[in-house]
């Protein structure tokens, strides 16, 4: 007899991810509600004292990205960890649930529910705090207005960058954010050496030196018309597909990553 | 290979390239109350965690209720129900456990589990983080046996249980053997286990060397408490103890007399050969408790 297939209705439930869902609420709502207050109060003590002594800028604009970013990238990064602590790995993977739901579920805490929660949660708070600003002060700083165009990208980016977190907290048993901090760094360094490289082989014609000099080359092709003509078009595809590997590819190809080292994790 | 059994064949595992379990054979069935006797580092542990899908094998296959447990499929994991030695308690109270993970499991009796809740004497309202060490296991393991579900293990389950609650947890467990159901014990603590857990199953250096039903091992061995201490081929075993030697022999006056499982569990692993030897026409003909399996054993046999 062959062993039973595994059908979609196995793979993946709306019901069992809702039970996923709660389960994650019902134990981690405590944590997230000490962070809330700390951030909450801190946010709110900025602001007076910014208020206080009259320096009335962007505040709430400052404070909003480091949030979303910083701390977005620090919880993604524990998002994983019961899968690699003792006891509670067993129990988490042994809970009724396809691979599939465990990582969707943790997926959407922590990049919609996080980027939307901590918008929602921001406009409160600032909005709290200037309303004791200007009961204390009868001034403020403006308010933070979660529908202002560079706040949304800001969200989107962050759905789309957090994802590399994502694959370091199923991959790393410690340590997670700080780990996949350096490799990024240290991927950012391969990648300036190997431009460096490329760049040399390409343009070593032009080297004075150590040094690349494009300029002449540069004049030539503006006065020639090339320029125009091929390097802009060329150089606008490139942005082109940067733009569309950062925005459609990037985030897909970390959450497959993902999904696929928790469906293979033993423990 | 059967969707209410598990089935191991030729399943080849390790963690360094020296394998843990090298084609390994194993069938277990449902109604039984399974008992995994080995030394440590024998694979008990590994092997528990093989059949609920958190190890994977490197060769062979392994089928559990008819799935494939590599692939953690939900359908798999709400029939079985792992309780690890080193388990996890989440620091809520028992009865939101209840509310949170009850429903993960379709068979689910909330009566049942209150029932085992009070025979245990534990409150549904406090705070798990507050429970003893015992306590905490006493609660996973009503829990657990509240599922419903058809595949049980239980790691070193009266590991840190005080007398009354080893004593309650056998009672439970005699109760909750259910037709459908597997339960697979693995323990050191063969004395809790006395009288519960049946068939045997000895694992040794990665192989089972032994799989029996009890009645079998009292069909084939004969176990006396002498005053002198015995010699000569007959003997499998001996051992001193209070009052004399525990001696085990094959049985062939037909007697039937009763073999505590140390006593059983040290003949088996002082006589892997002649014990094959002895039980192998009777491994053959018992089925209640699955059958007699794994590489050392054939090779015994």
């Amino acid at each position: 007899m062959e062993a039973r297939l595994v059908n979609l209705s196995d793979t993946i439930s709306v019901r069992r991810l809702g039970r996923l869902l709660r389960r994650d609420f019902s134990v981690g709502y405590k944590s997230v509600f000490i962070a809330m207050a700390a951030v909450g109060g801190f946010v709110i003590l900025v602001s007076v004292l910014s208020a206080l002594g009259r320096e009335l800028g962007p505040i709430h604009f400052q404070l909003y990205f480091p949030l979303l970013f910083i701390g977005g990238f620090i919880v993604t990064s524990m998002i994983f960890k019961e899968v690699h602590l003792n006891g509670q790995s067993v129990f988490y993977l042994t809970l009724p649930g396809s691979s599939l739901e465990k990582f969707l579920s943790k997926l959407l805490v922590i990049s919609l529910g996080y980027a939307f929660g901590s918008l929602f949660f921001y406009t409160a708070v600032s909005s709290a705090a200037e309303g004791i600003n200007r009961v204390i002060f009868g001034y403020g700083h403006s308010f933070f207005n979660p529908f202002q165009r560079d706040i949304l990208l800001a969200v989107a980016a962050y759905v789309v960058t957090q994802a590399v977190f994502l694959v370091g907290s199923v991959y790393f048993r410690k340590l997670a954010f700080i780990k996949t901090s350096l490799y990024l760094v240290l991927f950012g360094i391969v990648l300036t050496i190997v431009v460096a490289v490329v760049g040399w082989i390409i343009f070593h014609d032009f080297a004075v030196g150590s040094h690349i000099r494009l300029e002449p080359y540069m004049e030539e092709l503006g006065r020639s018309g090339e320029m125009e003509a091929v390097l802009r078009p060329m150089a606008e595809k490139f942005l082109k597909i940067a733009k569309v590997l950062f925005w459609g590819a990037g985030a897909p190809v970390c959450w497959i990553i993902s999904y696929l080292r928790l469906r293979e994790t033993e423990v | 290979m059967t969707d209410t059994g598990i089935e191991i064949k030729n399943l080849s595992f390790g963690y360094t390239k020296e394998r843990l379990f090298s084609n390994l054979d194993l069938t277990l069935e449902s109604g039984n109350i399974y008992g995994l006797l080995g030394k440590n580092g024998a694979g008990k542990t590994s092997l528990l965690k093989l059949i609920c899908g958190l190890r994977f094998p490197e060769a062979g296959s392994c089928s559990v209720l008819g799935w494939q447990p590599q692939y953690r499929p939900a359908g798999l994991l709400e029939d079985i129900y792992f309780l690890p030695e080193e388990f996890y308690a989440p620091a809520i109270s028992a009865e939101l456990y209840r509310q949170i993970y009850a429903p993960f499991y379709p068979r689910f009796s909330p009566d049942t589990f209150q029932e085992y809740l009070r025979e245990f004497e534990l409150k549904g309202g406090k705070k798990l983080s507050e429970f003893s060490y015992g306590q905490k296991k006493k609660f996973l393991l009503a829990f657990g046996l509240a599922t419903r579900c058809r595949l049980l293990l239980l790691d070193e389950p009266t590991n840190g249980l005080d007398i009354p609650s080893k004593s309650q947890f056998r009672k439970l467990l005699a109760r909750a053997g259910e037709e459908d159901r597997i339960i697979l014990i693995s323990t050191h603590q063969v004395r809790d286990m006395e009288n519960l857990i049946d068939p045997i199953i000895i694992l040794d250096e990665g192989a089972i060397i032994f799989q029996q039903p009890m009645y079998e091992v009292t069909r084939c061995l004969h176990v006396e408490l002498e005053q002198v201490q015995p010699s000569g081929d007959g003997v499998l075993y001996t051992d001193k103890t209070l009052g004399g030697y525990v001696v085990v022999r094959k049985n062939i006056s037909g007697e039937e007399t009763q073999a505590d499982l140390e006593t059983l569990f040290n003949t088996v692993i002082a006589n892997r050969d002649r014990i094959g030897e002895l039980f192998a026409p009777a491994g053959m003909k018992a089925s209640a408790g699955g059958t007699a399996s794994g590489a050392a054993a054939k090779e015994d046999a």
